[in-house]
């Protein structure tokens, strides 16, 4: 009981110590003080955000309008297109396991996937993601792919020449959709064609005026016929079809290069 | 009826088609929606038409911003269904009740909506037949005929549910719902047996039949109104609240005012039976209103517009001095934790500030407003982040939506589209179109010297024979470029020209041909026939229309003037309008950019080149970035 007693009369005296000592500081040393401790706190608090986004788990379905990313999307994270799609107008986001893992025991690493829209005036969006991408999967629609061929090579070229993409070496993998229809284009006569219009890209796209850098890096070799084998990252060409959730080799694709 | 009612999420999964309709639609008017108009800052708008396939749908849309829900209904323009609107937002309350991100099938949702679509048929129905009878008395047999059917399919069944809804209401109410009930049963039966006979018989027996239903029904009008409000209330207790009770029929009731364009003076009217329900200082509006339209003196008119306000702002103005009360602690507190949900009330301030900042920069006034329109759609509802003021979030959203706008949709790369052309062993063909003065064969100069620098074979086609001394100026270019010029002096059809250049140049082998024109006011007729000749004849490439940077308002009369002429005169199928925009004098405007997103606003086509200055090489992309910076500094 002494013992208590006597611990309380010494935390008694500690306290009228430190109030002591407190009334001695003026007051704006000890809002300073306060406002420094809050600062590191917060500081720290955002380190750690930023330290775990560098361990990348983040995968991008792009491609132009039509070409079913965010069919794709629902099919890797539920197994099922639900009841269809239309034009998005924000992208998807989603982390999870995917869904044909669902099955498999032991801890599997979560990936994060961004359906990014495909609309031409929702373009800048990709930027945004582009720093935090481990993987890129850009979906080609295979069916009507001649009329949208310039587009999509467009659209890949601008994708190859970020220079994020050229400085991480992100891989895409070229995914040919909708392979499920007869009609469908297969995936050499896809990647043939995107490269001849690369090609020509490559040629009028010797930038038009210093305003606006909108490409920071150009690909390929100089006098040579571009190839995707050319890139500074890894392109791979693929077949999906979103509608039947034949999705395996993108699945692959994405867990190459984010480890489960 | 209703051809078909979505819901899907912004991110662009549907999650509930009305299924019991079921009839596909034709083409696809919900892409197309989303493209040609949600995407493009147009969802401020009330309606959209869809056109193609053979088919013509009228759309209507609204948000759940805080849960990015779209709602979306289709139906066929010539039905022009009163009800959809007042549908949509009793669909969005009830779903976003039910809503679960983690859930994507809403079978039990069919249910509801059934019950829902119901309700506002009937809402619409009662409505329809009081403005029937009182606004216009005599009307055709057909529409008579087309209202019995509706409404008999439901009518009795409608009226019962009302009925029994109404119940829970005082008694005095569910009497007059009973009284109305019974009248508009009796009207249905008069209604069919006038179908069974012939028609001219059925025209004067309806006659007769409003005839009696007005006087009828004008004694029974605010009885009536009433008895609906009382549905209304019934509603919306079950849901939620008695305080958005009473802000919820005030929303509606701004709904209808835009539908029903045609039954103004009935309409103040319902709306001051509607509100009488409501509180009872309605007469102190109605006399206000009177005091504003008979005295002309400025001081009475202010005084009275005050008192209005006062009278408007009851709900607000409760909250207003607690607000005060709450003080700074509260706000901060708020800031942290993010507010509940935005309201159209806590928009307008930032909204407004922003709009006149927009039209500060020369933005059209009509542009701005129509963004802003389209930026408080947006946001209506949605949660504050925390941290985040309001001016800050509505910043946010602008500037998303300027470089959504300004971000082009097609591509804009011409050297791509030259090598093209080339390979298909043809020439070209770019069309400058504008008004007098803005700079068309200065900058038709410019674009070919930088053609000329990326080893383009470029000629020129001097159009102009309208203007003295406009083929010297071009030969003038012509000559310090030492490129080839096509010209054929003055008083010579521009279309025949700009064809015969066009031959020339595929004989000779040059990569492009620059047409130059006349430079011409939006209205004159005969000018703008001319061009319409000379783009139909030639079928050019692009038509580029060369716009100043100093025009505010003017540029959008002179670019959808244009492009309404352009596809008013054309005389083929295929109609082209303009492709892309040149800017002109950039270097005079310092900060006042503004023309450049009225410009892409109104034609829908990209910036492609910007002239800024007086020298040849003073050509340069649009940089979206630093004209978004500019408009929102």
């Amino acid at each position: 009981m002494e013992n208590l007693e006597d611990l309380k009369i010494l935390a008694e005296q500690w306290s009228h110590q430190g109030i002591e000592y407190l009334q001695k500081i003026p007051p704006t040393q000890l809002y300073v003080a306060i406002g420094v401790l809050l600062l590191t706190t917060i500081l720290f608090l955002l380190s750690i955000r930023l330290f775990r986004r560098t361990k990348s788990n983040t995968v991008l379905l792009s491609g132009l309008s039509g070409s079913g990313k965010t069919v794709l999307f629902y099919q890797l994270r539920d197994g099922s297109s639900h009841q269809g799609t239309v034009t998005s107008m924000e992208p998807n986001e989603g982390t999870f396991i995917l869904h044909s893992e669902k099955a498999k025991k032991g801890k599997i690493k979560p990936v994060h996937l961004v359906d990014v829209p495909g609309h031409s005036r929702l373009r800048p969006k990709l930027e945004e993601f582009l720093p935090q991408a481990a993987a890129i999967v850009f979906v080609v629609d295979a069916l009507e792919f001649l009329p949208n061929c310039r587009a999509a090579s467009e659209y890949l070229y601008d994708i190859l020449t970020n220079a994020n993409v050229v400085k991480k070496k992100i891989p895409v993998l070229l995914c040919c959709n909708k392979t499920d229809k007869l009609t469908a284009h297969t995936k050499e006569f896809i990647r043939k064609q995107m490269e001849k219009e690369i090609e020509k890209l490559r040629a009028s796209r010797s930038a038009i005026s210093t305003a606006d850098i909108a490409n920071d890096f150009t690909i390929g070799i100089e006098g040579e016929v571009f190839s995707f084998s050319h890139c500074y990252n890894k392109v791979i060409v693929a077949e999906a079809s979103g509608l039947n959730g034949e999705t395996v080799q993108v699945q692959d694709f994405i867990r190459e290069y984010i480890k489960p | 009826m209703l051809e078909q009612l979505l819901i899907f999420t912004r991110g662009g999964l549907i999650l509930w088609t009305c299924k019991e309709i079921g009839n596909a639609l034709k083409g696809s008017p919900i892409d197309t929606l989303i493209r040609s108009c949600l995407l493009e800052e147009r969802s401020g708008d009330v309606s959209f038409n869809y056109d193609a396939h053979g088919a013509a749908y009228t759309l209507k849309w609204t948000f759940h911003n805080d849960l990015g829900l779209v709602f979306v209904a289709v139906y066929q323009r010539i039905l022009h269904l009163l009800y959809v609107d007042d549908l949509l937002s009793v669909v969005k309350q009830s779903f976003s009740e039910i809503y679960d991100p983690k859930r994507m099938a809403y079978d039990d949702f069919d249910e509801t909506f059934r019950q829902l679509r119901k309700e506002a048929e009937a809402r619409a129905e009662e409505l329809r037949k009081t403005k029937q009878v009182v606004g216009k008395p005599v009307s055709s047999v057909k529409k008579q005929g087309q209202v019995s059917k509706a409404g008999l399919e439901g009518g009795n069944k409608k009226m019962s549910e009302g009925g029994s809804k109404k119940d829970d209401g005082d008694g005095n109410k569910a009497k007059v719902g009973n009284l109305t009930n019974g009248h508009s049963n009796g009207n249905h039966r008069m209604e069919d047996d006038s179908q069974k006979t012939d028609l001219a018989n059925g025209k004067e027996n309806t006659t007769d039949n409003v005839a009696l239903d007005l006087s009828k029904l004008q004694k029974l009008r605010s009885k009536g109104v009433r008895g609906r409000g009382g549905i209304r209330k019934a509603d919306s207790i079950g849901n939620k609240g008695s305080k958005v009770t009473a802000a919820e029929p005030a929303k509606k009731a701004t709904k209808k005012n835009r539908v029903w364009d045609d039954a103004a003076p009935k309409k103040e009217k319902l709306d001051f039976t509607d509100s009488v329900d409501e509180n009872g200082s309605n007469d102190h509006v109605d006399i206000a209103a009177a005091d504003q339209g008979e005295s002309m003196m400025d001081k009475e008119e202010v005084f009275s517009s005050d008192s209005e306000s006062e009278d408007d702002d009851e709900p607000g103005s409760d909250e207003k001095p607690e607000a005060k009360k709450k003080g700074w602690f509260s706000s901060v507190f708020q800031s942290i934790t993010g507010k509940a949900n935005l309201e159209r009330t806590d928009l307008e301030q930032p909204l407004k500030a922003l709009k006149e900042r927009l039209m500060t920069k020369n933005v059209a006034e009509e542009i701005a407003g129509k963004l802003c329109e389209s930026v408080e759609a947006s946001l209506e509802g949605k949660k504050l982040a925390s941290f985040t003021r309001i001016s800050s979030t509505v910043q946010g959203a602008m500037e998303d939506a300027l470089i959504r706008i300004l971000t082009p949709t097609r591509s804009i790369d011409i050297l791509r589209d030259v090598h093209a052309a080339k390979e298909q062993r043809r020439p070209y063909v770019v069309v400058f179109v504008g008004v007098n003065g803005v700079g068309k064969s200065t900058n038709l100069a410019k674009v070919a010297y930088w053609l000329l620098q990326h080893k383009v074979s470029v000629m020129m086609a001097a159009c102009d024979t309208f203007r003295s001394g406009a083929v010297e100026q071009l030969r003038t270019h012509a000559r310090r470029l030492q490129v080839p010029i096509f010209e054929k002096g003055y008083e010579k059809d521009p279309a025949v020209v700009a064809k015969e250049a066009i031959q020339e140049a595929t004989r000779n082998g040059s990569d492009v041909v620059l047409v130059d024109t006349a430079g011409r006011m939006q209205d004159n007729e005969p000018l703008m026939r001319a061009l319409s000749k000379l783009i139909n004849l030639n079928n050019p490439d692009l038509v580029l229309f060369v716009g100043e940077a100093l025009v505010g308002n003017e540029a959008v009369d002179q670019l959808s003037k244009f492009n309404q002429k352009l596809s008013d005169l054309s005389t083929s199928g295929n109609t082209r309008l303009i492709d892309g925009i040149l800017l002109t004098k950039f270097d005079t405007i310092d900060d006042k950019v503004g023309a450049a997103l009225s410009m892409v606003y109104i034609s829908g086509a990209p910036v492609m080149f910007v002239g800024c200055g007086q020298s040849y090489p003073d050509l340069k992309k649009l940089n979206v970035k630093a004209i978004v910076k500019t408009l929102l500094k």
